[in-house]
């Protein structure tokens, strides 16, 4: 059983960084490459037995989940489904890229010793948000990632605009994580228990009206966490305020993990079998739509390489809100089945993809100095590799043929035709805009060369590397889309839709 | 300046008589976390606090000259590790898994009695230690970080 394991060897990365940093600086970069690198086999491995096995139910501090003589969960269960495993497999291939980044990336900062032992943490409550199964655990990990990416984004903390982006993200999310906790309050003065899998039995026998208003608390924080539209002013700031190898994991990973996925968990693990699915569907759905059209229209006018690629992830988390809200509000169906594949498809592209394309907005600043992108023509003449990488994400993320991005957006796009044309027509009219965003920012990379271009140099080998390996994953995803869409993603819908199988691990299989 | 030479001969006479007090109850209040009410945060705050106030009362001056950062941020992480390490004890049964209570050799005693509890003694010790020093340094930090202007 290798799943603890997906815990115990981050924590253990983070709480010995301070120790080894005592060594160099070398020793703690060898170090957190080293630990993020373990981690990720640990992922292979847990994903690989879940796809093999079906839901993996792990009991912490006992042989079972169940009390002395009750039938009821008196411990912290983890139950990791195809989704948690899938997603914990995304985090830390992310996450390790990320590190192998910063290695080169961050060499001319101070604090390394701190940076690193954040990143690890943020990994460490991003996977913890992903495998539990408890609700007050998924709030504690909610805790770690989030306060882990505020120090995260304020890390520059000589510049104005990291601490002014961090102060912005830390009232916000701090406002939004107690919005969260009220909810699993609630629930728990309710039904008097915090296990996931438990409470949705508990909702499913009895509805009360408290559980709607907790849920209605739940959705407002995790909507807030996930930069949907009234809600996503933070993210516009802090994404282009981190060092580029933060905002990759912030673009790629947080929004998704503490607001998408738990979103879906708890929509369809804990609520769908007592709460009418349908409303919560469209509610989605309707969030869904503003942001695809604000968050892909905002990325159009600016000029900023960064806040450009932070308002299009607003935009992209739109499409994995629809994806999401249409698998609730056609729960049960083929087209319901096919929308939620498609969402949970699209995290994992957009996070490959987001991060490639923050790693190379990191090498564009890092080489030259600046990110708006009226001083940036002409760069593809004197950093090749680099504009490459930017042509794969740019091509990945609208969504053409070759690329990874196009199966993920064909399932949403054909689901949401099939469920109402009208939303079909706003997904289209979104990816007219990402369109037009980023043929603007390819045109000028690939323009005549201005001044400041003109010295400009490769990045290094640490930098270069991460760059290949996100485009080398973005085109072997792009070569199978049926294959990976059939295989993994079209199980991993069906399996977050089964919430009776997720009910049985817990109170069958134990 | 005077935050960097401290406050007054009487509150520093006080400060010397009330320190190792509260630093005694501290560690009591973290030693027996298991049997009484408190435990690891509440004893690490307590003891804090006594560092909190060698900062206040004999000021910044004399406190950089007996802080060392390296020192408190190894503990720091020692305290962790020193956590994760008794959660990983009975790793084979389970993660958290209290194989010193359910099976020896130490702290296996009759429950109210000091060596009891396998080990939620040691996690005691370990937040105490975590939360004592990283209290304390996240104070001299702000303490040092820039002056008011002239």
């Amino acid at each position: 059983m290798m799943l603890p394991y997906l815990i115990v060897v981050p924590l253990l990365g983070a709480f010995a960084m301070p120790i080894i940093g005592l060594l160099g600086e070398k020793a703690r970069e060898a170090w957190a490459v080293v630990v993020t690198a373990v981690t990720l086999g640990v992922a292979v491995e847990v994903f690989n037995t879940v796809w093999r096995g079906g839901i993996l139910l792990y009991t912490l501090g006992g042989k079972g989940p169940l009390g002395n003589g009750v039938s009821f969960p008196v411990r912290i269960v983890w139950e990791v489904d195809l989704v948690s495993a899938l997603f914990a497999l995304m985090v830390t291939f992310v996450a390790f890229v990320a590190v192998l980044y910063s290695t080169e990336y961050m060499r001319h900062d101070t604090g390394l010793e701190k940076y690193y032992t954040l990143v690890i943490l943020l990994e460490v409550g991003m996977l913890g948000i992903a495998i539990t199964g408890d609700l007050f655990n998924f709030y504690v990990f909610l805790e770690i990632m989030s306060i882990a990416s505020y120090a995260l984004v304020a890390f520059r903390n000589d510049t104005w605009e990291g601490i002014e982006a961090g102060i912005k993200y830390m009232f916000v999310g701090s406002l939004a994580s107690s919005f969260v906790l009220l909810g699993i309050v609630l629930l728990y003065g309710e039904y008097g228990t915090l296990t996931m899998a438990y409470i949705a039995k508990m909702v499913a026998e009895n509805p009360t009206f408290t559980a709607k208003v907790a849920l209605g608390f739940l959705i407002g924080g995790l909507l807030f966490k996930s930069g949907a539209v009234p809600v996503h002013m933070w993210l516009a700031d802090a994404h282009p305020a981190a060092p580029s190898s933060i905002s990759a994991m912030l673009s790629g990973l947080v929004i998704k993990i503490g607001g998408t996925y738990a979103l879906a968990r708890l929509a369809f693990s804990v609520f769908s079998l007592g709460i009418n699915v349908r409303t919560m569907g469209w509610v989605i759905v309707l969030f869904a739509c503003a942001t695809l059209i604000a968050g892909n229209a905002m990325a159009v006018v600016q000029t900023d390489m960064k806040r450009l690629f932070a308002f299009s992830s607003v935009g992209q988390i739109g499409y994995i809100l629809l994806g999401t809200g249409i698998g609730l509000a056609a729960y049960g169906s083929d087209v319901g089945n096919l929308a939620l594949a498609g969402a949970i498809y699209h995290t994992v592209n957009h996070a490959i993809i987001k991060a490639l394309l923050f790693l190379v907005a990191g090498a564009v600043i890092h080489q030259i100095g600046t990110r708006n992108l009226n001083e940036l023509s002409g760069i593809a003449k004197r950093m090749p590799v680099t504009s490459f990488a930017f042509l794969v994400g740019a091509a990945a993320i609208i969504g053409l043929p070759p690329m990874n991005g196009f199966a993920s957006k064909w399932l949403i796009y054909e689901s949401s035709a099939l469920f109402n044309p009208l939303v079909a027509v706003i997904a289209v009219i979104g990816t007219a805009f990402s369109f037009a965003a980023y043929i603007r920012v390819l045109f000028t990379f690939f323009g005549r060369p201005s001044e400041r271009v003109l010295t400009a140099r490769e990045p290094g080998k640490a930098m270069l590397v991460p760059m290949l390996l996100l485009v080398v994953a973005i085109i072997i995803m792009g070569l199978f889309p049926w294959y990976i869409g059939d295989r993994i993603m079209v199980p991993a819908a069906k399996t977050l839709e089964n919430t009776g199988a997720y009910i049985l691990a817990l109170t069958g299989g134990a | 300046m005077s935050s960097e030479r401290g406050m007054s001969l009487i509150v520093k006479t006080t400060a010397r008589a009330t320190i190792p007090l509260i630093g005694i109850f501290g560690a009591y209040v973290v030693s027996h976390g298991h049997l009484t009410p408190g435990g690891g945060f509440q004893g690490g705050a307590t003891i804090a606090g006594a560092g909190i106030l060698f900062l206040i009362a004999f000021g910044f001056g004399e406190m950089e000259k007996r802080y060392s950062h390296g020192l408190y941020s190894a503990l720091e992480g020692l305290g962790g590790l020193a956590f994760l390490g008794a959660a990983m004890l009975g790793l084979g049964v389970a993660f958290f898994y209290n194989t010193l209570w359910h099976n020896g050799p130490l702290f296996n005693g009759r429950p109210g009695t000091l060596l009891s509890a396998g080990y939620l003694p040691i996690m005691n010790l370990a937040v105490g230690l975590k939360v004592f020093t990283g209290l304390v340094s996240a104070m001299v930090a702000i303490a040092a970080y820039r002056r008011w202007g002239e």
